[in-house]
């Protein structure tokens, strides 16, 4: 219960309704939950053989190392920029896409089966096939990220632009507006809730696809650097790569989701009879 | 719309159909398979011509597969693929059930494995593929806990979300009837969250698939994936699309079987929420 109400019940001197619980106190609980984990993985992690698991001390002591020598940032720097290009081509690609497909049935039926083989194989499956046009270099991987990324968001923006109320667009038309000026300024805008979500889908993709991209080509980047780690068995620096991609994607995830909620204010939460 | 006998008659007299112009977007079935049929004849003029350990072309395509099925290896591998696959899926059903049913219900489970739980699912789980492959080998055990991985986290998400959304006022009318805590679970909570768990089953199966075909391609042992990377290493590129495409219907065909059960256990879904 909130501080304010505690206050107000003890001088009004009325009786809790019901018994305190350990589950008011919920940050409590998780961060008791979290030292309680860090410490039994410390005591058991020291007694198994170095190779195989680590300890939560060590993992310090790695990602100190690697920060100090500069690999890690380097890394960090590397992948973040094949991301970045990579997904910037898809949302522009995709949104692109989406709105021709989603305003012409005729352009999105002929698209359509296409569209659907591909999002249904498993992108991870290509990989090799890229990896043998596009050799081993930032192409190959921003290719990856590309593919991973384009489907959520053209599906997405095809989707939204479709949902646009046609009472909207007959507005649109009664001013007269120009079939250009109806895309930009009535139906891009309606559409964007549904894009923004696209994008959020997205990027967790996209991430996984930069971890996948790199995984497989090994030479630059976060995903190389568990590879390289793997086969030499360090074990610590291991988990301090995958730490690192953990919070990378939640801080994308969350950073998209503050950009949906600003940009889609307008989501239409219900639809009224149409 | 049904016509009645005279309704059809007038649109015989009428004969709209001659009337109207050739509209190409009321023959959207004809555009999509147009459009197929120009793809795969591009594909096949212009793959014939490209150095073929770039590219095959439809017809090699259709013959690797034809010989591929009959001689026994492909579909060995990918029996083993399948086999792990459902091992780890099953495993990552159960416990994303069980343990989202008691997250959602019970506040202290969820404060305790919370953390956890977000902080493994922010982690790509094809970045645990290395350590994994460290701890199990590269045998089937670790294949099949990164399957669990990949797939238990949707579950027990959607799991938990749905056993919050129970409406309040169900599991009181059970406590009102004198239900105790076992019924109340197997009678009220987990038939109303029994749509939210087929949205996150769905979810899971797809992810699940990503996970063992990312597993074996980096393991490159056995398995689809394991294929994959053997046919693109030899550059036998007409071999390599026959995984690609059976993964490809693989995947839809597991997404539409779920589909099915989805409508066939969750027909109540609560489509809107009434006051």
């Amino acid at each position: 219960m909130p501080a304010a109400d505690e206050r107000i019940i003890a001088e009004l001197g009325l009786r809790r309704e019901r018994a305190r619980s350990v589950c008011d106190y919920p940050n409590a609980i998780r961060a008791f939950s979290v030292i309680c984990f860090l410490i039994v993985w410390e005591i058991y992690g020291r007694r198994v053989d170095p190779l195989l698991l680590t300890y939560p001390t060590a993992v310090v002591q790695a990602a100190w190392s690697l920060i100090k020598s500069g690999e890690l940032p380097r890394q960090m720097l590397e992948s973040l920029t094949t991301l970045a290009v990579a997904f910037g081509a898809s949302v522009v690609l995709g949104v692109g896409f989406g709105l021709v497909m989603g305003r012409s049935r005729v352009v999105s039926a002929a698209l359509e089966p296409h569209i659907n083989a591909l999002y249904a194989t498993p992108q991870v499956a290509l990989t090799p096939l890229l990896m043998m046009w596009f050799g081993l270099g930032f192409t190959v991987k921003a290719v990856v990220i590309f593919l991973f990324a384009f489907f959520p968001i053209l599906i997405n923006t095809a989707s939204g632009v479709r949902n646009v109320s046609s009472s909207t667009i007959e507005v649109g038309r009664a001013y007269m507006a120009s079939r250009r000026q109806i895309l930009l300024k009535v139906v891009f805008p309606a559409a964007v809730p549904f894009i923004m979500a696209g994008i959020r889908l997205a990027i967790g993709r996209a991430i996984v696809g930069m971890v996948v991209a790199e995984l497989f080509t090994a030479i630059t980047g976060l995903g190389a650097m568990l590879t390289l780690y793997g086969n030499l068995f360090e074990t610590a620096k291991m988990f301090v790569i995958v730490i690192v991609l953990g919070i990378l994607g939640v801080v994308l995830v969350r950073a998209t989701q503050t950009l949906e909620r600003r940009m889609a204010r307008w989501k239409e939460t219900e639809r009224a009879i149409e | 719309m049904a016509l009645n006998a005279l309704e059809q008659e007038a649109l015989a007299e009428i004969d709209l159909e001659s009337t109207r112009p050739f509209r190409l977007a009321d023959h959207l079935g004809l555009v999509r398979a147009v459009s197929v049929v120009a793809v795969i004849s591009l594909w096949e003029y212009f793959g014939r011509d490209v150095n073929p350990l770039f590219l095959s072309y439809p017809s090699a395509i259709a013959r690797a597969f034809v010989q591929l099925l009959g001689a026994g290896q492909f579909m060995q591998q990918a029996r083993g693929s399948l086999e792990v696959y459902l091992a780890g899926l099953s495993a990552a059903l159960v416990v994303g059930i069980v343990l989202g049913l008691l997250m959602g219900r019970y506040r202290l489970a969820e404060y305790l494995l919370d953390p956890f739980v977000y902080a493994l699912d922010a982690t790509p789980r094809v970045a645990l593929i290395p350590i994994l492959l460290l701890w199990f080998g590269l045998g089937a055990p670790a294949k099949i806990a990164v399957v669990f991985l990949s797939g238990v986290f949707p579950v027990l998400m959607n799991t938990f979300s749905g056993v919050r959304t129970v409406s309040a006022g169900l599991v009181e009318v059970g406590r009102a009837y004198g239900a105790r805590e076992g019924k109340i679970f197997t009678k009220i909570i987990v038939p109303a969250s029994l749509p939210f768990i087929m949205a996150g089953v769905r979810l899971a199966v797809g992810r699940a698939l990503i996970g063992i075909i990312t597993a074996e391609m980096f393991a490159a042992v056995t398995g689809l994936g394991a294929l994959l990377v053997r046919y693109s290493s030899a550059l036998a590129t007409d071999k390599f699309f026959v995984p690609v495409i059976f993964l490809a219907l693989l995947g839809v065909i597991l997404t539409r079987a779920v589909e099915l059960l989805e409508k066939r256990f969750a027909p109540w879904k609560e489509t809107e929420r009434a006051l």
